[in-house]
């Protein structure tokens, strides 16, 4: 009894290692399962599909399915119409926006002017903190709907950002006033647009299930139903790739890349977005309100070799605070110098020849705990001392909030095309403690970010920018480490995905290859 | 024994009270602000502050934590959401069958390799079998749950391909998670019925049994098993008790929407109501099973039941 016991249970233990040992790749030529739907693998579950009330990718991405705005970003970055028929600039304040016709939201209503005030004026009100920085600039007074399909919106002040804007996924949307009176605190779980998909089911945490919605105005997607499925463990994200239950995953990690550039039903799509992660100092703080210990830290740091190690070949190392994706981001600008020497010099000039004691924050992101431990490293060439320090996400924002922190590494996306947003608020002394966590204060900066809001688009605009890049490199508020980058992996069947700069995707547009 | 069910359930009401203050405590000291949260780092100061107020941050600790236990109490109001602005029971209440179904498989699975193989390793104790099952169970305690799952994963998901390696919707895809959870808990039953088993066959009235000349199987499955299952019944309760609360590793692995992920997402958001409630239900399971617990205790040992009735 005992040893036939023990046989049965020794035979499938052999047996169960043979089989993984001689399981082959399970890759292999393989068709789409259900051509009627995509599966996608994201990293994270939306949080709202309230577009006011959050303003996260992962909203963002689901968001952008249901909702349309009234004018959105042609594959040039440039602004052309989406609810909106036509739009032009009346004077210096005043925008009018004259609808299409025949647009309808999902519950059957069709647009009207009505609701595009009454989205706007939602998006203004106080309740809408998310996408304030997004909307801030319109004057609330001033909405008004001219006619049935003509609004008109003034901005508080010349503002030339103001279009791209409106192109934002979240203060952009335009929402059905009933739908919304309707489902009062609900909306956020009942959402009601004009876009190419309506929401079916959402479980919380696991998917959010859309199906095409067959009264949409413009290019009907050519599946049926689409399904975002929230997967935080980047190789289960790969796995569920490689075994062909979704169709395409978001943010294939670092250690994936090769697997999936490996697999030949895979294909691997890789583009450097609008953010920008950076050490910042405390500038209202010794030893870092003193420029050259910023200009000597900086000096210190090779950030394209840290990047190199940390990041081993995804992203691209940042060299200015205007992401490449960006509009008047300076292409031409080269990584900073690397010199010991010359910072130890800086150092000792600004009274500090023996270095000195500080701290690097950062949160539990690996990637910035390794940054933060190579620059501990180097910085011990110069006599700074560095302690990191690594803080949960909201005790590192309130941390930063309050001023209490030396270094810290942290990211800044652009999440419209134009600089102001990429700029605007870490930079100008307005904004301090606000997101301009580095309590950078600078009078010719200040002067030039207000000019770069006024002038329109143009050569004049580029300089204001550029001057803008050059002056932060060298005032050295950040050290620039790197420009984050989107690593999606899709089936080999999947046709025309186009990777965001904005960190969330548009799928509507995706075909299958019927091979 | 209804008398007996309702006294436990009025002790439930000073646990929760306890554990509520505990939370609503833990939770105000901790830093990082809810408001700041929910409307993102990029959110212009004068809204978050606008939001504190809203949401009625400001107010000092007590007078937040007396108009919670108010709304609970008398309200049958545990709060809102702060993210999705659903009611909160709603949202836990559709996590939980999720979590109730993976902790309930992952029991079943620890129950019937747990107690057999601690019952056989009991009655031939030093054999090789029980060495085996002695290693195994070692491994089984000592295996963290994240790499245990990677490996099974990594094994019939990706090498063999018989199982999706995440998701909760279909039998094929509970399978990995619940053995996954199950793991510590196969080890500790094993253990656990090991040693109560060696004990009880110990015992005199097993030798009487024995010299009375009882077949063996009888002697064991009769008359030993019933005693030695009791401490079982307990282990097997807590474990359950810990699974309820404690699947986070396993459901972030495997991308399961039960109530452990939505704490965690709730906690890493500032999310309070929906982390306080959450403590809560977990508090009120626990209590719950331990009360079954005692209910079969006296089923199972008519001693028990006798003082339950006195």
């Amino acid at each position: 009894m005992k040893s036939k016991c023990f046989k049965v249970f020794a035979a499938m233990c052999v047996a169960a290692l043979a089989a993984g040992m001689m399981a082959g790749d399970p890759a292999s030529a393989r068709e789409k399962k259900d051509p009627d739907t995509l599966v996608v693998a994201n990293v994270y579950d939306a949080k709202t599909l309230d577009p006011y009330a959050t303003n996260d990718v992962a909203s963002s991405g689901a968001m952008l399915h249901i909702y349309n705005r009234l004018v959105t970003l042609n594959d040039k970055n440039e602004v052309v119409g989406d609810l909106a028929e036509s739009f032009e600039q009346l004077d210096d304040l005043t925008y009018r926006f004259v609808l299409k016709k025949g647009v309808k939201f999902h519950n059957g209503e069709e647009l009207k002017a009505s609701d595009v005030v009454f989205s706007l004026k939602r998006a203004l009100a106080p309740t809408s903190g998310a996408v304030k920085h997004i909307v801030g600039a319109i004057d609330l007074e001033s909405i008004v709907a001219v006619d049935d399909y003509t609004v008109e919106v003034k901005t508080l002040f010349p503002f030339s950002a103001f279009l791209p804007s409106m192109t934002h996924m979240g203060g952009g949307a335009i929402l059905n006033e009933k739908a919304v009176t309707e489902a009062g605190d609900n909306y956020g779980m009942n959402p009601v647009g004009t876009g190419p998909f309506k929401l079916v089911e959402w479980k919380r945490g696991d998917k959010i299930v859309m199906e095409r919605f067959d009264g949409y105005f413009g290019d009907k997607p050519a599946f049926k139903n689409l399904i975002i499925r929230a997967i935080p463990e980047g190789t289960n994200r790969t796995i569920e790739l490689e075994s062909g239950n979704v169709d395409i995953a978001y943010q294939i990690t670092t250690n994936d890349v090769a697997r999936v550039e490996a697999n030949k039903n895979l294909k691997l799509l890789r583009l450097i977005d609008n953010s920008t992660a950076y050490l910042g100092f405390n500038c209202e703080k010794a030893p870092f309100d003193d420029v050259r210990v910023r200009q000597a830290i900086t000096m210190a740091l090779p950030v394209p070799a840290i990047m190199k190690a940390v990041l081993r070949g995804v992203g691209a190392p940042a060299v200015g605070p205007i992401a490449p994706n960006v509009k008047y981001s300076n292409k031409g600008l080269e990584a900073m110098p690397y010199d010991v020497e010359k910072a130890k010099a800086l150092l000792a000039e600004a009274g500090y020849p023996n270095g000195f004691k500080t701290a690097i924050w950062t949160n539990d992101r690996k990637v910035r705990i390794d940054i933060a431990t190579v620059a501990q490293n180097q910085l011990k060439k110069i006599g700074v001392d560095v302690e990191i320090q690594v803080l949960e996400w909201g005790a590192f924002l309130e941390g930063l909030t309050q001023k209490k922190h030396d270094m810290f590494i942290v990211g800044w996306t652009c999440q419209t095309p134009d600089p102001d947003m990429a700029v605007y608020a870490p930079f100008h002394s307005s904004m301090k403690g606000n997101n301009n966590f580095t309590f950078f204060g600078d009078d010719e900066i200040d002067q030039l970010l207000e000019k770069g809001r006024l002038i329109a688009d143009g050569p004049e605009r580029q300089d204001v920018y550029y001057r803008i890049q050059d002056i932060l490199r060298e005032r050295g508020p950040w050290v620039f480490l790197y420009n984050d980058e989107q690593v999606v992996g899709t089936q080999d069947y999947v046709k025309g995905f186009v990777p965001s700069p904005f960190g969330f995707h548009a799928l509507y547009n995706v075909t299958f290859d019927a091979n | 024994m209804f008398k007996y069910i309702f006294k436990r359930a009025l002790m439930l009401v000073p646990v929760l009270i306890g554990v509520t203050f505990i939370v609503f405590t833990m939770l105000y000291i901790t830093p990082g602000d809810p408001a700041r949260m929910v409307l993102g780092e990029q959110a212009p100061q004068e809204s978050v502050d606008q939001l504190r107020q809203d949401m009625g941050l400001n107010d000092p600790f007590l007078v937040q934590f007396g108009r919670y236990v108010y709304k609970a109490v008398f309200h049958g109001d545990i709060g809102r959401s702060y993210i999705t602005k659903r009611p909160v029971v709603q949202e836990i209440l559709a996590a939980f069958p999720v979590t109730l179904k993976l902790s309930a498989m992952a029991m079943i699975i620890a129950m019937v390799i747990g107690i057999p193989c601690g019952i056989v390793s009991a009655i031939k104790q030093y054999s090789l079998f029980d060495n085996l099952v002695t290693i195994f169970a070692m491994i089984g305690i000592s295996m963290p749950v994240f790499w245990l799952g990677i490996l099974l994963i990594l094994l019939f998901s990706v090498r063999l391909g018989w199982v999706p390696p995440s998701g909760f919707d279909s039998f094929s895809t509970m399978i990995l998670p619940a053995v996954t959870l199950g793991a510590q808990s196969i080890a500790i039953i094993t253990r656990m019925t090991r040693s109560s088993m060696l004990e009880v066959v110990r015992q005199d009235y097993i030798r009487t049994v024995r010299a009375k000349g009882q077949k063996e199987r009888i002697v064991i499955w009769k008359h030993a098993l019933g005693n030695a299952l009791i401490p079982v019944v307990t282990i097997s309760g807590i474990q359950f008790g810990i699974l309820l609360g404690g699947a986070v590793l396993t459901e972030l692995i495997f991308s399961i929407p039960g109530v452990g992920r939505l704490m965690v997402e709730s906690i890493k958001m500032r999310d309070f109501p929906v982390v306080q409630g959450g403590v809560l239900f977990i508090a009120v399971a626990f209590c719950v099973v331990n009360l079954l617990v005692d209910l079969i205790y006296a089923w199972l040992d008519p001693r028990i039941k006798a003082q339950y009735v006195s």
